[in-house]
């Protein structure tokens, strides 16, 4: 059931991107509201099937790369449908449709499987530490995007010449915006995530925190988006350096969520 | 009976210089006057443009020649001016030429100003008192319908009008790309020039909500904001007027840049950043351009602005062709349609119709009645020829004035008339 879900869910996200690139190519804003409904319809869809998951498994089923990809995908999706209720940036979409079919699909290169949860999982702490850590995640890579944008358009501003993104995408003013929501919701998030990882990791291996690389990266991230925190609400940071300061943010979140995986040794190799 | 055809006789930016083109003007107020010259004549449907660029006479009636040459006539007796001017300044279309430049004109194409939309309202409002005084039918009232149509088909299909060109309508786009809605945004405007004035009537149409507005002599921008709404301030404070504002309208005489990135520096802190654009129409500038390298401040002078203007000018020209794409398309098939649709035989199968039920309706009852004098037999035939006249009359007259193609479809089907193109205008017709 649940994997009949997942790939209607996916079918939806091409045919949401599909009809952005139309809209797109076309210069047709008219195709926006549908390119719109049909991301939403797949993660409606996609959170189906998150919940088939969760009951054919018996475990919150975010415990194996497969599942992790998913539930990203999945909270970059709901955190896409939060903000355009706020701030109609249905063109956004144009961005977050492939990119969560991206992932998606990424998902599917890896083993997808039900098997029965390894004991060290076996906690309370799996749904309450991995939903906090990837909603943060999804979030940070919202404002990711949403801050190469910012810099696209201010660029394109600022040079006089030609205003292609400008065009069709929000203004400079409405994209900060969204990127210190991006910022406020995210960090807290983090914050939880890590958090709740260190009382877990307390309670499973004897120790809340052993300098293990997957902990070491999530503070040095924590770190970068905490000095952002404080710059733009003391320093009245905005713009161009927020933007820049998201990215290297996501770029550190990046490499905890998979280079800490597959590149160093860590503990904490589920994910 | 001879088939309608649709001309045009006019004079335009391109044909005519200025003071023909004055001459020749005709203001609203005796346009009904000169539609009535033109039924009188003897020119069954027209309607008159008039724009301070062009003067067109759109006509329709049975022999486009012989129209155009009555048209001139008129012309020629409502003017004081040298009969050459009807010729030599002026240009005779018919047929299919004759809409599709109506359709160039409605669209923005035949304009000096590529692209400029007020033609369009121009021209409707022209075809609003002619439709209004009765000088239009079958045709005109088609062939308006169909430009507003093929005009707005080019409006969303193409971007012909989609780049501003002013200074000032370019300065409301900009600040829309770094502020979205200018709703509530506050704007100060340096220096109380006429430029500025125009500029923030656009602004003022957006939504600002405040305008501040100083000046050396405090007088000038007391006057300026009596004049627009707007609060006069004094020009010693302009750096502590600059932390509260959105956008900076700069246009005074001065000889040296007023704003400099040192004391803007100091502003921007007092800001917390928040983004402001600076509009600087002053010669020499009032704004030095190294503010633009400044995070969150975005800077057009006159320069930047003059040359978006002619970019978007070769823009529209782009746009132009492939406007002129769908015209070809439009007018081909608007051409067929008119070739096909004609009303006087459905007039006469109407006719024919009512006919055959009242002389088979009267025989009948004749018959029954056993009457034969004469004087009964003709009342009674007076009296079935006014009731079908009455009864069919409505159809008629909304046949011959409504230019509406499902009117006529309807009545066909009503009367069961078959003809031999069942093919009709496209359904894109309706929205007119």
């Amino acid at each position: 059931m649940n994997v009949y879900l997942y790939n209607t869910a996916l079918g939806l996200y091409l045919a949401s991107t599909l009809v952005y690139a139309v809209s797109l190519a076309s210069n047709r804003p008219r195709f926006e509201r549908p390119g719109y409904y049909l991301l939403a319809a797949a993660f409606v869809v996609h959170f189906a099937s998150t919940v088939a998951r969760f009951f054919e498994a018996g475990y919150t089923p975010i415990t194996n790369i497969y599942e992790s990809l998913s539930f990203l995908a999945l909270c970059i999706a709901g955190f896409f449908i939060y903000i355009r209720k706020t701030y109609r940036v249905e063109m956004v979409g144009s961005i977050i449709a492939p990119l969560v079919s991206l992932v998606v699909i990424m998902s599917l290169g890896f083993p997808s499987e039900i098997r029965p949860l390894i004991p060290a999982l076996r906690s309370a702490w799996l749904p309450v530490h991995t939903v906090l850590s990837f909603l943060g995640n999804g979030i940070f890579v919202v404002g990711f995007f949403i801050s190469i944008l910012y810099l696209l358009i201010e660029k394109e501003i600022k040079r006089k010449r030609s205003f292609l993104f400008s065009d069709r995408f929000p203004s400079l003013e409405t994209l900060d915006r969204i990127n210190y929501r991006c910022m406020s919701l995210g960090f807290p998030f983090l914050t939880a995530g890590i958090i709740t990882g260190s009382i877990w990791a307390g309670f499973a291996w004897g120790s809340y925190w052993r300098w293990d690389p997957k902990e070491t990266w999530s503070l040095i991230t924590w770190i970068v988006y905490a000095i952002l925190f404080h710059n733009r609400l003391a320093l009245g940071w905005r713009g161009r350096r927020t933007a820049y300061m998201m990215i290297i943010g996501f770029l550190l979140v990046l490499f905890t969520f998979l280079g800490v995986n597959f590149l160093l040794k860590s503990l904490h190799a589920y994910v | 009976m001879k088939k309608q055809a649709i001309g045009i006789l006019g004079l335009n930016h391109n044909t005519a210089p200025l003071n023909v083109r004055e001459k020749l003007y005709i203001k609203e107020g005796s346009i009904p006057v000169l539609l009535r010259m033109l039924r009188e004549e003897g020119v069954p449907e027209s309607v008159i443009v008039s724009t301070c660029n062009r003067t067109e006479i759109y006509f329709s009636g049975e022999d486009s020649e012989e129209m155009m040459e009555k048209v001139r006539r008129v012309l020629s007796r409502a003017f004081t001016a040298p009969d050459d001017w009807f010729t030599a300044y002026m240009y005779g279309l018919s047929g299919e030429e004759a809409f599709r430049h109506l359709f160039l004109v409605a669209s923005g194409l035949d304009s000096m100003v590529i692209g400029e939309p007020e033609i369009l309202g121009q021209v409707k409002d022209a075809y609003r008192i002619a439709a209004s005084e009765r000088s239009t039918g079958f045709f005109l009232n088609k062939t308006f319908h169909k430009t507003f149509n093929v005009a707005k088909r080019i409006r969303t299909e193409t971007r012909i009008g989609y780049n501003p060109l002013s200074i000032s309508s370019m300065a409301v786009e900009l600040a829309k790309r770094i502020f979205g809605t200018l709703d509530k945004k506050r704007i100060l405007v340096i220096g109380a020039g006429e430029m500025c004035e125009v500029a923030l009537k656009y602004f003022q149409k957006q939504g600002v909500s405040d305008i501040l507005i100083t000046n050396r002599t405090y007088g000038k921008a007391q006057k300026l904001a009596g004049e627009i709404i707007g609060k006069a301030r004094p020009f010693e404070t302009l750096f502590d007027l600059i932390v509260d504002v959105d956008m900076v309208l700069a246009s005074t005489g001065s000889e040296e840049p007023l704003i400099d990135p040192a004391r803007l520096q100091a502003v921007m802190k007092k800001r917390k950043n928040r983004p402001i654009f600076f509009i600087d129409i002053a010669v020499p500038r009032d704004v030095d351009p190294a503010v633009n390298d400044m995070d969150n401040v975005y800077l057009y002078d006159i320069d930047d602005l003059k040359d978006l203007s002619q970019k978007h000018l070769s823009d529209r020209v782009r746009e132009s062709e492939k406007a002129q794409v769908i015209i070809d398309d439009e007018a081909a098939r608007f051409s067929e349609w008119l070739r096909k649709v004609d009303v006087n035989p459905l007039i006469s199968h109407i006719m024919a119709r009512a006919e055959e039920i009242r002389s088979k309706e009267m025989k009948r009852a004749l018959g029954r009645m056993g009457v034969s004098d004469d004087e009964t037999v003709n009342n009674i035939d007076t009296m079935t020829r006014a009731l079908m006249n009455k009864l069919v009359h409505p159809y008629l007259a909304l046949l011959k004035e409504n230019g509406d193609p499902a009117v006529f479809d309807t009545l066909k089907k009503l009367f069961q008339f078959e003809d031999n193109d069942e093919e009709d205008m496209d359904s894109g017709d309706k929205g007119l």
